[in-house]
């Protein structure tokens, strides 16, 4: 026992080095993305006052009552120099304080990234962790198969698959499912006539909506694992300890095993930076299913120039990569013996 | 245990994101034959569960016509602005100078908690939308058409003057846009001395500067207030709402309650045109306000069974426009040798077949309401039909040249002349595409060039970086309106205080840089002087004015109208009937009006 306490604590000392590492890194990182983030869109061109101003004037009023109707959004803009704004927007966010949306104006910007993340969140793991699994189950076959018909058929859908962008899959699927054969419901997140709470009928409500989504970032993907594993599992297969363990008789389940984890290394820390990606939300595809996440938020403050919006969009992007990256490091030393125990040696 | 911690947390999920709710005392089902009316709203794009129910933000979850009502609803008629349909407002006494107008609220009418709708309400909410500034309100006294006094005279009557300072044809219809909020709900957000400072405001000298200031301070605060429940007086209110579709259910104090025909009213999100096409496609929507339809799409919408389309007329119309402080812009013979290339009929036919008439003419007006305005003159303008041989000719007379087919500068340089349109108006773009092959077709080189989007374009627009481009002209009913569009701000002319001035081309917004005065009929005119006259005279004297600035646009050409819009809409009628005939003055209202009115009716 004391021996193993005696080896685990440079190990421990170690990985927490290394943890402290990657978070000064991520914050100095985060900080710098975030400051040229600033700048960038507060340079962003377009008026958005002038466009709310245009749609008062078509719907009829003056121009001198939309002059005046549209100034009180002046107050939703950010005030003083460059460097004010800065030093304003920094102070915030060391209080979570992103500021207050100009599209929707009054409405708090954490607020607002809150409710769009759930919607992002939520769909976008479960199709990403459901493509995963099949990608990476499916392209062990391919591989192992990979001079039979399943090999060629389970590559081929791979390739075709990646190669399809999402949207085209969004228009794809919301075709077959919304209008030829109608079974899911095209947009939105739930039928508004089930009230919301703890009951079956809206869960099943929230499944339903979220099924054509979920389907589209699970096929989008799968074909990206599949191909990944496939390669993967090929190279391993070479490798003189599978030779060993076939010369060992080793039954084909265990060998599988060995083969399996030692493929799935890789993967995993694309994993890790896909599941930080995924805070981007996919923007076409939230776009297509009227779906409310991160994505669409950030499409319409790009397009309402909301600044601040933008800003805490862009902020959340940035951080969940920064963690993701930290992560699939982290991740890797846990699970790869080479990666621990050379940190330990060092 | 795996599976029901797995169905433990969908449902924590469901809870977590149950959106906002609002209970709603005063809704009831029954009366009028109940059913659930679908639509979209049509005056901005998308359902935001995030916005406040405020009808003062603009992405409030506050409904025009359902759940958020004005005193009067205006209709779409050909020149009179001031014509309007019963809102908050039974009925209405006009000054015969329009310096006042007198309401008379709805007597049965009630709030959705069931309190009643009196003249208090209104005074505090015109109170609310000074601070706002829109409308008929402004704390500045030299703008025009504002008012200056609001005087409660029962529970039921309410006066408002207009100032006569600087009287305003357009102040009654402010009056009647007026958006009608519950004092009891809102009234804490206007100072105890409101309406003192609010004369103070009106005033000259610092005290009056102070008091605007402290007023227009309260503007944010009004727009970003958020009632924790719906209090309406509509026919309806906002039961729930998530980030695709808003609930609104019957509210039966609402005065005529009996003849609102749906139980509930569901308003779909939407973030673009193709999803209201698909909304149609699949018959889901009772009514979709004017929605921009290609002829493809329009063929797959009738098809669906219940589907029927209604056309009326439209106070919009699409313009070419001009810099004209870019060359060969500034030379009138250009513009003109433009028109006579441009085959409207073919742009529009392009552009806009379903939602578009070609223009007749470029006279700043759409054609139905400048027939009514200007009667038989209206024939006598030019109506610039395609005719290649007078543009040769107005091309040769600006001192073009024409070499190898192709038509270039006075000195010998190429002529490229640029289209610009934002990239997501698909019939501006297709239009713009349209003119820039015809005039390829004559020897002229255009190409269209696409901005990222509207807010873009603006902002390039106002600074003048293009040489042309598309623009919305003709918005009426207001004629005011209408010419402001040719002869006022985008063309150098600002009014500030009353006072107009007329600035350079290039600055503050003068993109168009046309010139200041110009000759109509052997007399010189300032069009932009007569543009503002237009807020004030009377109606014999509008028209003369009218007649002069058409004859303006015409022989100038400031732009070249192509087609002028057709309210074109959409309805079902396998739920629901009644809806409002072919030019209706009905048809620019919300179907939430046509409800309350008790026009439709449970199929």
């Amino acid at each position: 026992m004391a021996l193993i306490g005696v080896r685990a604590r440079p190990g421990a000392i170690a990985v927490a080095r290394r943890l402290a590492g990657h978070l000064a890194r991520g914050l100095a990182m985060i900080l710098v993305v975030t400051s040229v983030n600033f700048v960038i869109i507060r340079n962003i061109p377009g008026d958005p006052i002038a466009a709310r101003y245009e749609k008062l004037v078509e719907q009829g009023m003056s121009p001198d009552q939309a002059e005046r109707a549209t100034a009180v959004l002046y107050g939703f803009l950010p005030k003083g120099s460059l460097w004010e704004q800065y030093a304003d927007y920094m102070g915030g966010l060391l209080t979570l304080d992103l500021g207050q949306s100009l599209s929707t104006p009054g409405a708090e910007v954490t607020g607002m990234l809150a409710a769009a993340a759930t919607w992002t969140v939520i769909p976008v793991l479960a199709g990403t962790l459901l493509s995963f699994l099949l990608g990476v189950t499916m392209g062990v076959y391919a591989a192992i198969r990979r001079s039979g018909r399943l090999g060629d058929v389970l590559a081929i859908s791979g390739s075709l698959l990646h190669g399809v962008p999402q949207y085209v899959l969004a228009l794809l699927l919301g075709a077959i499912f919304t209008t030829l054969w109608p079974i899911l419901p095209g947009s939105g997140t739930a039928d508004i006539m089930i009230e919301p709470g703890l009951s079956v009928e809206y869960a099943g409500s929230l499944i339903q909506h979220a099924t054509l989504p979920v389907l589209t970032y699970a096929l989008a993907s799968y074909g990206g694992w599949i191909l990944a594993m496939k390669s993967s599992v090929v190279t391993v297969l070479g490798d003189d300890f599978i030779l060993a363990a076939e010369l060992r008789g080793l039954t084909r389940g265990i060998i599988f095993r060995y083969v399996a984890r030692n493929a799935i290394l890789p993967l995993f820390t694309i994993l890790a930076l896909s599941l930080g990606l995924l805070f981007g939300g996919a923007i076409f595809i939230e776009r297509i299913f009227t779906y409310p996440g991160l994505g669409l938020l950030l499409l319409d403050s790009i397009t309402g120039r909301d600044y601040a919006l933008m800003g805490g969009a862009f902020l959340l992007i940035t951080v969940a990569i920064v963690i993701a990256n930290i992560v699939a490091d982290m991740l890797y030393t846990v699970i790869d013996p080479r990666v621990r125990s050379g940190e330990e040696s060092a | 245990m795996k599976r029901l911690a797995a169905v433990a947390a969908l449902l924590s999920l469901a809870a977590v994101t149950a959106c906002s709710s609002a209970t709603t005392p005063g809704t009831s089902s029954g009366g009028g034959g109940g059913g659930v009316y679908t639509t979209i709203d049509g005056l901005r794009a998308g359902i935001d569960a995030n916005a406040p129910i405020n009808p003062f933000n603009p992405k409030g979850n506050a409904f025009r016509g359902y759940n958020s009502m004005w005193l009067g609803w205006t209709k779409n008629h050909l020149t009179d602005p001031n014509q309007f349909y019963p809102g908050i407002a039974e009925s209405w006494e006009i000054a015969p100078d329009q310096s006042s107008i007198t309401l008379r609220l709805q007597p049965a009418n009630k709030w959705s908690d069931g309190r009643p709708v009196t003249a208090e309400d209104v005074k505090v909410s015109i109170g609310l939308a000074y601070t706002q500034g829109g409308t008929a309100y402004a704390l500045d006294p030299a703008v025009s058409g504002t008012a200056s006094d609001v005087e409660v005279i029962d529970e039921r009557t309410i006066k408002i003057t207009q100032s006569a300072e600087n009287p305003s044809v357009t102040f009654v219809r402010g009056v009647m846009e007026t958006v009608i909020v519950p004092a009891h709900v809102w009234g804490s957000l206007l100072p105890a001395d409101f309406w003192d400072k609010l004369k103070t405001a009106r005033g000259d000298g610092a005290e009056a500067e102070a008091a605007r200031t402290e007023i227009t301070g309260l503007a944010e605060k009004v727009i970003a207030f958020a009632p924790a429940e719906d209090v309406s007086a509509g026919p309806f209110t906002l039961e729930r709402v998530n980030p695709g579709e808003a609930l609104l259910v019957k509210n039966r104090h609402f005065h005529n309650a009996a003849n609102v025909a749906p139980d509930q009213v569901k308003l779909l999100h939407y973030a673009g045109n193709e999803q209201i096409w698909n909304y149609l496609i699949a018959g889901r929507l009772d009514n979709a306000p004017f929605t921009a339809v290609p002829a493809e799409v329009m063929k797959r919408i009738v098809r669906t069974p219940g589907n029927g389309v209604v056309k009326g007329y439209s106070p919009v119309g699409n313009a070419l426009a001009f810099n004209q402080s870019k060359k060969p812009y500034d030379n009138v013979h250009v513009r003109r040798a433009l028109a006579y290339l441009i085959d409207r009929e073919q742009v529009t036919k392009v552009a806009s077949p379903e939602g578009g008439i070609a223009s007749v003419t470029t006279s700043g007006m759409h054609q139905k309401a400048a027939a009514e305005w200007l009667g038989d003159a209206f024939t006598t303008l030019e109506p610039y039909k395609a005719d290649p041989a007078k543009a040769e000719e107005e091309l040769k007379a600006a001192g073009m040249k024409k070499e190898g087919g192709k038509w270039a500068m006075p000195d010998g340089s190429p002529w490229k002349m640029s289209i610009h349109v934002p990239a997501p108006f698909s019939d501006w773009l297709a239009g713009a595409k349209s003119v820039a092959s015809q005039l390829g077709d004559a020897g002229i080189d255009a190409e269209v060039v696409t901005t990222a989007d509207y807010p873009l374009y603006l902002e390039e627009l106002a600074a003048g970086k293009y040489d042309t481009g598309f623009w919305l002209v003709a918005l009426g009913p207001a004629p005011y309106n209408i010419y402001q569009r040719l002869y006022g701000t985008p063309n150098g002319w600002q009014l500030f205080g009353g006072k107009l001035k007329h600035v350079a081309p290039g600055k503050e917004g003068n993109w168009m840089g046309g010139p200041e005065t110009v000759e109509v009929d052997g007399e010189k005119v300032n069009p932009g002087e007569l543009a503002v006259k237009l807020n004030s005279a009377p109606e014999a004297e509008q028209k003369e004015i009218i007649g002069t600035l058409a004859k303006a646009a015409n022989q100038d050409l400031p732009v070249i109208q192509m087609w002028d819009y057709v309210n074109t809409q959409f309805v079902n009628t396998s739920r629901f009937t009644g809806f409002p005939q072919a030019e209706s003055d009905a048809l620019r209202l919300t179907s939430g009006v046509w409800i309350q009115l008790g026009m439709i009716k449970k199929k």
